[in-house]
């Protein structure tokens, strides 16, 4: 039921992460290992490195994609590019977090994950200003289909209503 | 460049002499039984008929050791009774004996170069042990390959210049000083450049150094003076140089020193006129903690002891402006007039210790310093706790000038950093450890954490460093510092640090925090071509055996401008620099390479592609536009050759038209059984012997040509074995990308192969039969494999070349080209001395004629 990770991505995610040496400096810059210690850009990448996987932890999925273990890493790794694919890979195992499911399907079935509310609407007509469009889920259902995340949301679903049961 | 050319006068005018001066080509050949080495396998006997039969030899004696002083001597009875002179040796290999040989020659009255080796032990008898017939043909092939190349071989004079015994040493830290000391002491003149007002370096900024921690003034004051006083060393200081010409024991060296104001020898460095001096300017010395005057002396113990003016910050030296100090010098030490100047000076050899700079902070914003006052990098920490820094010694926050209770230190600053320096600075985590110690000399009550990647306390003495600060109880965190946070009201820090033992955060405040910097490099700007690491470092010639020397003879790095080290370090390479350069001094001639690139000025386009090509800087442009090639300087790889468009460049013995020469005899019988392989002196031919050495069995199809190095093959030889029918062609160097013996040749001879393959595609020959490899002296195994594969290669039939099409306009070029060597030749033939070159031309006349039948 899980689609076997393709082996290029993680060689690539590999490649990626080599020139790490740990000195921590990505750690000591993340805002959210302040306060979620359990996610440690450092030995995501780690994990990757020296065990060859893809941590099975999931603790990337509370990365807030700030960007400034890249900025600060002194060989230059791409540490935010690496917990995102470590993302995607496991997305695509069924292992996203049911939280992230759920924004997806509710994302699939109303076109937008923050609806309009009818107060923002009022003041758009008391400025003046146009309608918002309507969120069509055609049009994301299509985006779904094109970019695979429907595919990657169907196996989770499955893993979720197989861990149900 | 002002000075002459020692080959210059020795080659004459700038016409190319493409022959040899002797009139008569009498070759003699003496094949070599090597014992049962050779002779078990080849049939020398064979081999010595064969020679007979070859133009231009007159005499062939076999011997069972050649190399025996009984067979040195036939030769040279040999070459008195026939007059030979030629000689070739058909032996081992020439990295074995050809030095052996060339001077049982040179004893004989022979030109050393007029000696070569066919090499038919490590390339025949030992790896085609199974294959006696085929063995004996290699071995004739390659007879008649050497003796046709004998027969164009030129005389090269033996030169050396002389040596001026003085050295130029740029730098005057401890490095550059302990090198002067080094080569004044041994009785040589030295003269010293330092680009600051006094000497010393970084060295005389230090407070105690590591691993003794001893006072670092105390023991490089006496050092700086005995360089003052000593009578050989020449110390000009505000100065730096200017101009360099020449080569090896000639230098011309023009140094600029800029204006001092001060009468060093009137100046009494009393101090009155720094009384005086209304302006004040953040101090150097004490890393802008404190302030000085525009008329200063960098610190007490300077050297020369004399004070000088800061034009820059000097409001004017007459009475209208200022002039407060000329008013208030008893001495009259101040010179107003005082000009910038330039000083010429000769010199034999080139020492450079420029040393290197400590890394900058502000490049690095998230550790705050510069915003943070009690941010503060190391040698700022050397002139807080030096006891004649601007606090007298007591370790105090630039904030408040409290005592800090707390200090954290902050390792790898600046250094191992692709943004910054990628490499270990070899010193701060001593430096920090040191620090560490001072404070708890000083306070004991201080709490000192050290935040460290790898803690590297390699050196000797170091790890009891280690284990006493552990002692004294130094905290120590592995873990690189994230950021460092200012509380607005305290100026207290906050680090925040990961402690990657524990995989934990830590965010701590410390009353101070110290960066341990690194070193950035500071080399590059030399008026020499010396090379330089991208982090601008100089490279040695060889990082393991010839640390010291460059690429350029007679220019010798040590210190910080070699790689960032410490002190101790950095004087072990300064004497070495020191005792290599006194190599070149003491013998008073220096041997310069006797072959050099010469160029053929009436076929010359002035592309300029050969002076791009030249790795020393000895191709140059005159005024008018011609290319000439500095003799002295030049090494005689070919790279120029290999790569010039018109063919004009005249390698001596590895000429154009003997490499083309060996190919066709090469290929004489049979071509499409036949490996063309190109092998580099330095790499590649020392594998390809490593491989008989190891007597790694392998198919005989291939006929090695020997060049100086890989930049020499030109896409034209590959161009003319195929077209002569090779089956397969070999371009073999050094490793990509640094062990090219003569730094860049095998990058410019990879560049070709693109060009080769085109070529190669448009003829309709297979991608398989041309290969460009890198086999080192040690890859004997590599050259078994590839010659075993190329075997295969050249066991398909191979198409014939197609015709060439008449309307490449390339091809016509070509012609046009051949004709005008032809021409050239004939010029040169008229000369009654030009016989010898009569045989070769005659054939690569017809081999032109024959293509231009062809081209119809």
């Amino acid at each position: 039921m899980a689609k076997e990770i393709p082996k290029t991505r993680l060689d690539e995610l590999k490649e990626t992460a080599r020139p790490c040496f740990q000195c921590g400096i990505c750690s000591s810059s993340c805002p959210v290992f302040r306060v979620a210690p359990e996610l440690n850009p450092r030995l995501s990448v780690d994990s990757i490195i020296t065990k060859g996987v893809v941590p099975r932890e999931g603790n990337e999925w509370l990365c807030a994609y700030c960007l400034m273990c890249d900025q600060r890493c002194p060989m230059g790794v791409s540490l935010a590019e690496i917990l995102m694919e470590i993302k995607n890979i496991s997305a695509r195992e069924g292992k996203a977090p049911p939280d992230v499911i759920e924004s997806a399907e509710t994302l699939a079935e109303d076109g937008c994950l923050s609806p309009i509310s009818s107060r923002s609407e009022k003041k758009r007509v008391e400025l003046g200003l146009p309608d918002l469009p309507k969120a069509d889920p055609k049009d994301v259902e299509k985006l779904f289909i094109a970019t695979g995340a429907a595919e990657v949301l169907a196996v989770n679903k499955a893993a979720q209503e197989a861990a149900e049961e | 460049m002002t000075t002459g050319d020692p080959k210059e006068s020795s080659t004459g005018p700038s016409e190319v002499d493409v022959v040899s001066s002797i009139p008569d080509v009498r070759i003699g050949v003496f094949p070599c039984k090597c014992g049962k080495n050779i002779g078990a396998v080849v049939d020398i006997n064979d081999v010595a008929e064969y020679a007979k039969t070859l133009p231009g030899v007159v005499h062939v004696q076999v011997n069972t050791y050649t190399c025996a002083d009984p067979g040195q001597r036939e030769i040279q009875e040999a070459i008195a009774k026939y007059g030979l002179n030629r000689v070739v040796v058909a032996s081992c290999s020439p990295t074995m004996h050809e030095d052996t040989f060339r001077k049982t020659v040179k004893a004989a009255g022979l030109n050393p170069y007029l000696c070569i080796m066919a090499n038919i032990r490590e390339h025949v008898s030992w790896v085609h042990q199974h294959d006696p017939e085929a063995a004996t043909q290699k071995a004739k092939d390659l007879v008649a390959m050497s003796v046709a190349k004998a027969a164009t071989l030129e005389a090269q004079p033996e030169l050396d210049v002389p040596v001026t015994q003085a050295a130029l040493i740029v730098g005057a830290g401890v490095a550059g000083m302990q090198a002067a000391l080094d080569l004044a002491e041994a009785g040589f003149k030295v003269h010293l450049v330092e680009k600051q007002p006094t000497i010393g370096g970084i060295m005389a900024l230090l407070d105690k150094v590591f691993p003794q921690n001893d006072c670092s003034i105390c023991i490089l004051g006496p050092k700086m003076v005995d360089v003052a006083k000593h009578p050989n060393i020449n110390l000009i200081t505000m100065a730096e140089v200017d101009s360099v010409s020449g080569y090896v024991g000639n230098f011309e060296v023009r140094v600029k020193q800029r204006a001092r104001y001060v009468d060093i020898d009137a100046c009494t460095s009393c101090g009155d006129c720094v009384e005086v001096c209304p302006v004040d300017v953040p101090s150097r010395t004490d890393q802008s903690l404190t302030w000085q005057k525009a008329i200063q002396i960098p610190f007490p113990q300077a050297v020369p002891s004399s004070y000088f003016i800061d034009p820059d910050a000097c409001l004017g030296m007459d009475l209208i402006r200022c002039g407060k100090c000329i008013d208030r010098c008893e001495q009259e030490a101040i010179v107003p007039s005082d000009k910038e100047k330039y000083i010429d000076l000769d010199a034999g050899v080139i020492i450079l210790a420029t040393g290197f700079k400590p890394a900058s902070p502000s490049k690095i914003p998230r550790l705050g310093w510069g915003r943070y006052p009690n941010v503060i990098t190391t040698l700022e920490f050397e002139r807080l706790i030096n006891a004649a820094g601007p606090t007298e010694g007591s370790l105090v926050r630039p904030s408040d000038l409290q005592k800090p209770k707390s200090v954290a230190i902050a390792q790898c600053v600046g250094s191992r950093n692709i943004n910054t320096r990628s490499g270990c600075s070899n010193f701060c985590c001593a430096e920090s450890v040191k620090c560490a110690l001072l404070i708890k000399e000083h306070y004991p009550d201080t709490e000192v954490s050290i935040f460290y990647q790898d803690l590297r306390m390699h050196g000797k003495y170091f790890e009891d460093q280690y284990q006493k600060a552990r002692e004294e109880g130094v905290k120590f965190i592995r873990g690189r510092v994230g950021e460092i946070q200012q509380y607005p009201k305290t100026k207290s820090l906050r680090v925040s640090v990961e402690d990657t033992t524990h995989n934990q955060l830590i965010m701590e405040e410390f009353d101070m925090v110290i960066l341990s910097m690194g070193a950035e490099g500071i080399a590059g700007n030399f008026p020499l071509p010396i090379s330089c690491t991208s982090d601008s470092f100089y490279i040695e010639s060889h990082p393991k055996l010839r640390p010291v020397d460059t690429s350029s003879a007679g220019v010798f790095i040590c210190g910080g401008a070699e790689s960032p080290k410490d002190i101790r370090d950095s004087v072990i390479q300064a004497s070495a620099a020191a005792g290599r350069a006194a190599i070149i001094l003491q013998k008073g001639r220096y041997p310069i390479e006797a072959l050099s690139a010469r160029i053929k000025q009436d076929l010359c386009s002035r592309c300029g592609t050969c002076a791009s090509r030249c790795p020393y800087g000895a191709i140059t442009q005159d005024g008018t536009g011609k290319y000439t090639v500095m003799g002295a300087l030049c090494q005689a790889c070919g790279t120029c050759a290999g790569d010039c468009p018109q063919d004009a460049i005249y390698m001596p013995n590895f000429t154009t038209e003997q490499i083309e020469t060996q190919i066709k005899i090469a290929l004489q019988e049979n071509p499409g059984n036949k490996v063309v392989a190109f092998a580099c002196a330095f790499c590649s031919y020392r594998g390809s012997d490593l491989a008989g050495v190891s007597r790694m069995q392998h198919p005989p199809n291939a006929r090695i040509i020997r060049a100086m190095c890989s930049g020499r093959y030109a896409t034209r030889f590959a161009q003319k074995a195929f077209e002569l029918g090779a089956g397969a062609v070999l371009y073999s160097g050094c490793h990509l990308p640094a062990d090219c013996h003569f730094q860049t040749g095998n990058h410019w001879m990879a560049k070709r192969e693109p060009r080769i393959r085109g070529w190669m595609k448009r003829n309709e020959i297979d991608d398989e039969r041309f290969r460009v490899e890198w086999v080192s002296a040690g890859e004997g195994k590599k050259w078994q494999t590839i010659m075993t594969e190329m075997a295969e290669v050249v066991k398909k039939p191979r198409k014939p070349l197609a015709k060439p099409k008449p309307k490449k306009p390339a091809a016509t070029n070509k012609s046009t080209k051949e004709k005008a060597s032809a021409k050239h030749k004939s010029k040169t033939q008229a000369k009654p001395k030009a016989k010898p070159k009569k045989k070769p031309s005659d054939t690569k006349k017809g081999a032109a004629k024959k293509k231009t039948a062809k081209k119809k």
